[in-house]
C-alpha cells in the first residue's frame, strides 16, 4: 500500500490486523470487542486522558518516572512501590530492548534467565511475550494511569496488546520510533506502522475510549535544537490526528538553558494549536518535558542537581507532565529505591514552583518567535516535497536531509546537520547541512556560536560539539576547552 | 602502518553518540577505524574483523543487555580463526547499578581482555590499545 496521510478505512485496518495478530502467539488472545467493554471499565483515576486534562486545567505539573524489568510479579512490586513510596502522579511501563526490534524469541531467553539469575535481565517489560492476560494483571494491580513507553519502530502488536489490557496511552511514533531506535527500518515503513498504532487509538475512540497517544520529544537526547524536535512533534501530531486520534500530549527534552526550555515548550503548544486548527483537527493538547537526556553525572548528588533542574524548568515553562530521571542514570537502570528518589526530588521542587511561571521577558519572547520562525522553515519545506501530503514529504524531507536528527543511528538520516551551544548554553544550528532556514535564521545562529568560539579563544569547530555532549556528565552546561 | 580495529554497538541496542566519538577519537588517535554501527549481532563484528585484518574488536553496550549479548564472542572468534584477538567490552554492561569488580570478572571470564565502565575516557582505551599492540 502506498503511504499516504490519509485515515486508514475499517477495511484496510482489519486485514492489516490479521497479519500483526499472527506475529506471535499472544496475538491471538486480542479481541476488539472484548478489549472495548474492557476499556470501559477503567475507572477515571485510571484514565491517561482524564488526569492529564485534570493537571491541565489545574495548571499543575505531573511526575512520572520510567520504569520495566523483566519479569511479572517483579514489575508489579517496582511499579506498586514509585506508586506507594514514590509517589508518581502517572506510571510508566518501560519494554525491553528486545521487543522493541520484534525479537519476542530473545526475550523469551531473557526471561527465563532472569528467573534463574533471581535478576532482572533485560532492560524492560517484555508486554508481548506476556499478552493480554499478565498486561491486564499488572494494570490491575495498580492505582494509577499507565502507560507503555518504548522506542519500537513496529509497535503494532505491542500496541494491541497494551490497549486491550487498560493502558490508556501508548508513546511512540514513526519518526521518533524509528531515527533514534533503528539502523534499517525506512521512514515510509515505520510512518505506515503506526498509522496503524493510531488508527487503533481512532477506533477505540469512535467506540466511545479514550487512550492518549505521546510522539516521543528527546529524539536522540543529544543536542537537539528546539526547533527540529518541535517540527517533528508537529508533524507526528499531524499524523496521529487523521488517524482519529484526540487527546495528544507533545514532548521536548531539556536542553538545559532555562529561556530556550520554557520558550521552547510555549512555541510547541502555540505552534501544534494553529496547524491542528489549520487543518480541522480538534484535539486535547497537553505537554511533557522531559528531564536532561545527555550523560549525567555519576554522583548522585551532582545527578539530583540536574534532575532539580529540569524539574523547574517544566514547572516553570507549565508543561503537563515530566519524565524523571534518576540518581543511578550514569550507570545505567536504577534500582526502584533510586527511581523513587529521582520522583521525591521532582515532586518536591515541582510543589515549591506549583503555580509560577517564567514570565514573558523580551528574552523569552524572542526565543519563542526564533523557535517558531525556524520551525515554521522545516514544516514549510516538508509539505512542499509532499506536495502538501505530510506523510509523503517526512519521507522526502529525510531523504534530503530537511529533516535531520544530530546522532541518530539510522541510515535514512543524513547526519549532516550539526548543533552546539551557544555562549549562554542555548543549543543552536552549527551546521545546517540541507535544513532549511532563511538568511536571517542561519545568520543569527551563526553569529551566536562566533560569540562563544571568542570567548572560548577557538574555532567554531567540531571538537565544541564533543566537549558539550560531554559537559553535564563532568558537571557544567557548555563544553568549554579545559583552562 | 596503520592498525586496523573494529568498533561497534552490540545486540539490539541503538545507542549511537558514544559510537560516533569513539569512531572519531580513535581514527585521530591513528587507527583505521572499522565502525560496523549500532544494532549489530556478533557475527557481524566477526566478519567484518575477518575482511579487514583487524587486530582488536571493540565492543560497546550501553543497554544493560551485554551481559546475553556478549556471551560466546570469544569461542566464536576462536572458531572463525581469529585466535587471540584483542576483545575490549565497555560501556553499561549489566541491568543495574551492580559492583564493578564482579561485572568486569564476569566479563573477563568471557574472554574479553579490558574491560570499561561507563564514563570511560576514550583516552584511556586508546592507550591501553596502543600498549596491547605494541604501537606508541
Amino acid at each position: 500500500m502506498e503511504l499516504k496521510n490519509k485515515k486508514l478505512s475499517r477495511d484496510e485496518f482489519l486485514k492489516i490486523r490479521e497479519e500483526v495478530l499472527n506475529q506471535w502467539p499472544t496475538g491471538r488472545d486480542v479481541d476488539l470487542e472484548e478489549a472495548a467493554q474492557y476499556l470501559k471499565s477503567v475507572p477515571d483515576y485510571k484514565n491517561f486522558c482524564v488526569k492529564l486534562k485534570k493537571a491541565k486545567d489545574e495548571g499543575i505539573t505531573l511526575a512520572q518516572p520510567r520504569a520495566g524489568v523483566a519479569l511479572v510479579d517483579a514489575h508489579i512490586e517496582l511499579l506498586k512501590y514509585l506508586q506507594n513510596e514514590g509517589g508518581a502522579d502517572l506510571l510508566p511501563s518501560t519494554i525491553d530492548s528486545y521487543t522493541r526490534q520484534n525479537r519476542y524469541s530473545e526475550c523469551e531467553v531473557g526471561i527465563e534467565e532472569s528467573k534463574k539469575a533471581g535478576r532482572s535481565m533485560l532492560n524492560g517489560f517484555p508486554a508481548v511475550n506476556y499478552g493480554v492476560k499478565e498486561c491486564r494483571r499488572v494494570y490491575e494491580s495498580l492505582e494509577l494511569p499507565l502507560q507503555a513507553r518504548h522506542g519500537t519502530p513496529d509497535s503494532r502488536l505491542l500496541s494491541e496488546i497494551i490497549h486491550a489490557s487498560g493502558w490508556t496511552s501508548n508513546e511512540g511514533g514513526g519518526i521518533s520510533y524509528n531515527i533514534p531506535y533503528a539502523k534499517s527500518v525506512s521512514v515510509e515503513k515505520s510512518l505506515t506502522d503506526w498509522q496503524y498504532c493510531d488508527r487503533l487509538v481512532g477506533i477505540y475512540e469512535e467506540m466511545g475510549i479514550h487512550i492518549n497517544r505521546e510522539p516521543f520529544g528527546p529524539l536522540t537526547g543529544t543536542l537537539v535544537p528546539p526547533s527540529m524536535s518541535n517540527a517533528v512533534a508537529i508533524i507526528e501530531g499531524l499524523l496521529a490526528a487523521e488517524q482519529g486520534v484526540k487527546n495528544l500530549t507533545l514532548g521536548y527534552g531539556q536542553c538545559g538553558n532555562l529561556i530556550q526550555d520554557v520558550a521552547a515548550i510555549r512555541a510547541l503548544v502555540e505552534q501544534a494549536e494553529e496547524y491542528f486548527k489549520e487543518y480541522g483537527y480538534d484535539i486535547e493538547l497537553t505537554t511533557v518535558f522531559h528531564q536532561w537526556m545527555g550523560g549525567f553525572p555519576a554522583d548522585e548528588s551532582k545527578a539530583f542537581g540536574v534532575i532539580c533542574t529540569g524539574s523547574a524548568a517544566a514547572a516553570l515553562a507549565g508543561a503537563t507532565k515530566v519524565i524523571v530521571k534518576t540518581p543511578h542514570e550514569a550507570v545505567g537502570i536504577p534500582t526502584k529505591e533510586a527511581n523513587a528518589a529521582g520522583i521525591k526530588a521532582t515532586k518536591q521542587t515541582l510543589n515549591l514552583l506549583r503555580g509560577q511561571r517564567l514570565p514573558l521577558s523580551k528574552e523569552l519572547k524572542d526565543e519563542i518567535e526564533l523557535i517558531k520562525a525556524e520551525t515554521k522553515c522545516i514544516i514549510d519545506e516538508v509539505l512542499k516535497l509532499g506536495k502538501g501530503d505530510i506523510a509523503v514529504g517526512t519521507v522526502k524531507a529525510f531523504e534530503a536531509g530537511v529533516l535531520d536528527i544530530p546522532f541518530a543511528p539510522s541510515r535514512y538520516n543524513a547526519g549532516k546537520m550539526l548543533p552546539a551551544r551557544d555562549n549562554n548554553g542555548a543549543v543552536r544550528y552549527l551546521e545546517f547541512g540541507n535544513v532549511p532556514m532563511n538568511k536571517e535564521i542561519r545568520d543569527y545562529n551563526r553569529k551566536l556560536l562566533e560569540e562563544r568560539a571568542k570567548y572560548e579563544g577557538r574555532d567554531v569547530s567540531f571538537q565544541m560539539v564533543v566537549d558539550d555532549i560531554f559537559a553535564v556528565g563532568r558537571g557544567v552546561l557548555i563544553g568549554r576547552p579545559e583552562k | 602502518m596503520k592498525k586496523t580495529i573494529v568498533l561497534g554497538v552490540i545486540g539490539a541496542d541503538c545507542h549511537a553518540v558514544g559510537n560516533k566519538i569513539l569512531e572519531h577519537a580513535f581514527t585521530q588517535a591513528g587507527f583505521n577505524v572499522i565502525n560496523i554501527g549500532v544494532l549489530s549481532p556478533q557475527e557481524d563484528f566477526i566478519n567484518a574483523a575477518i575482511e579487514t585484518n583487524a587486530e582488536a574488536i571493540l565492543v560497546s553496550s550501553l543497554y544493560g543487555h551485554g551481559e546475553i549479548d556478549c556471551r560466546g564472542l570469544r569461542e566464536k572468534c576462536d572458531e572463525a580463526g581469529l585466535k587471540d584477538i584483542l576483545l575490549y567490552v565497555g560501556g553499561n554492561l549489566v541491568v543495574g547499578k551492580q559492583d564493578w569488580n564482579s561485572v568486569e570478572q564476569r566479563f573477563k571470564d568471557m574472554g574479553f581482555n579490558r574491560v570499561y565502565p561507563p564514563g570511560t575516557s576514550p583516552d584511556t582505551a586508546i592507550n591501553d590499545l596502543k600498549h596491547d599492540l605494541g604501537v606508541e
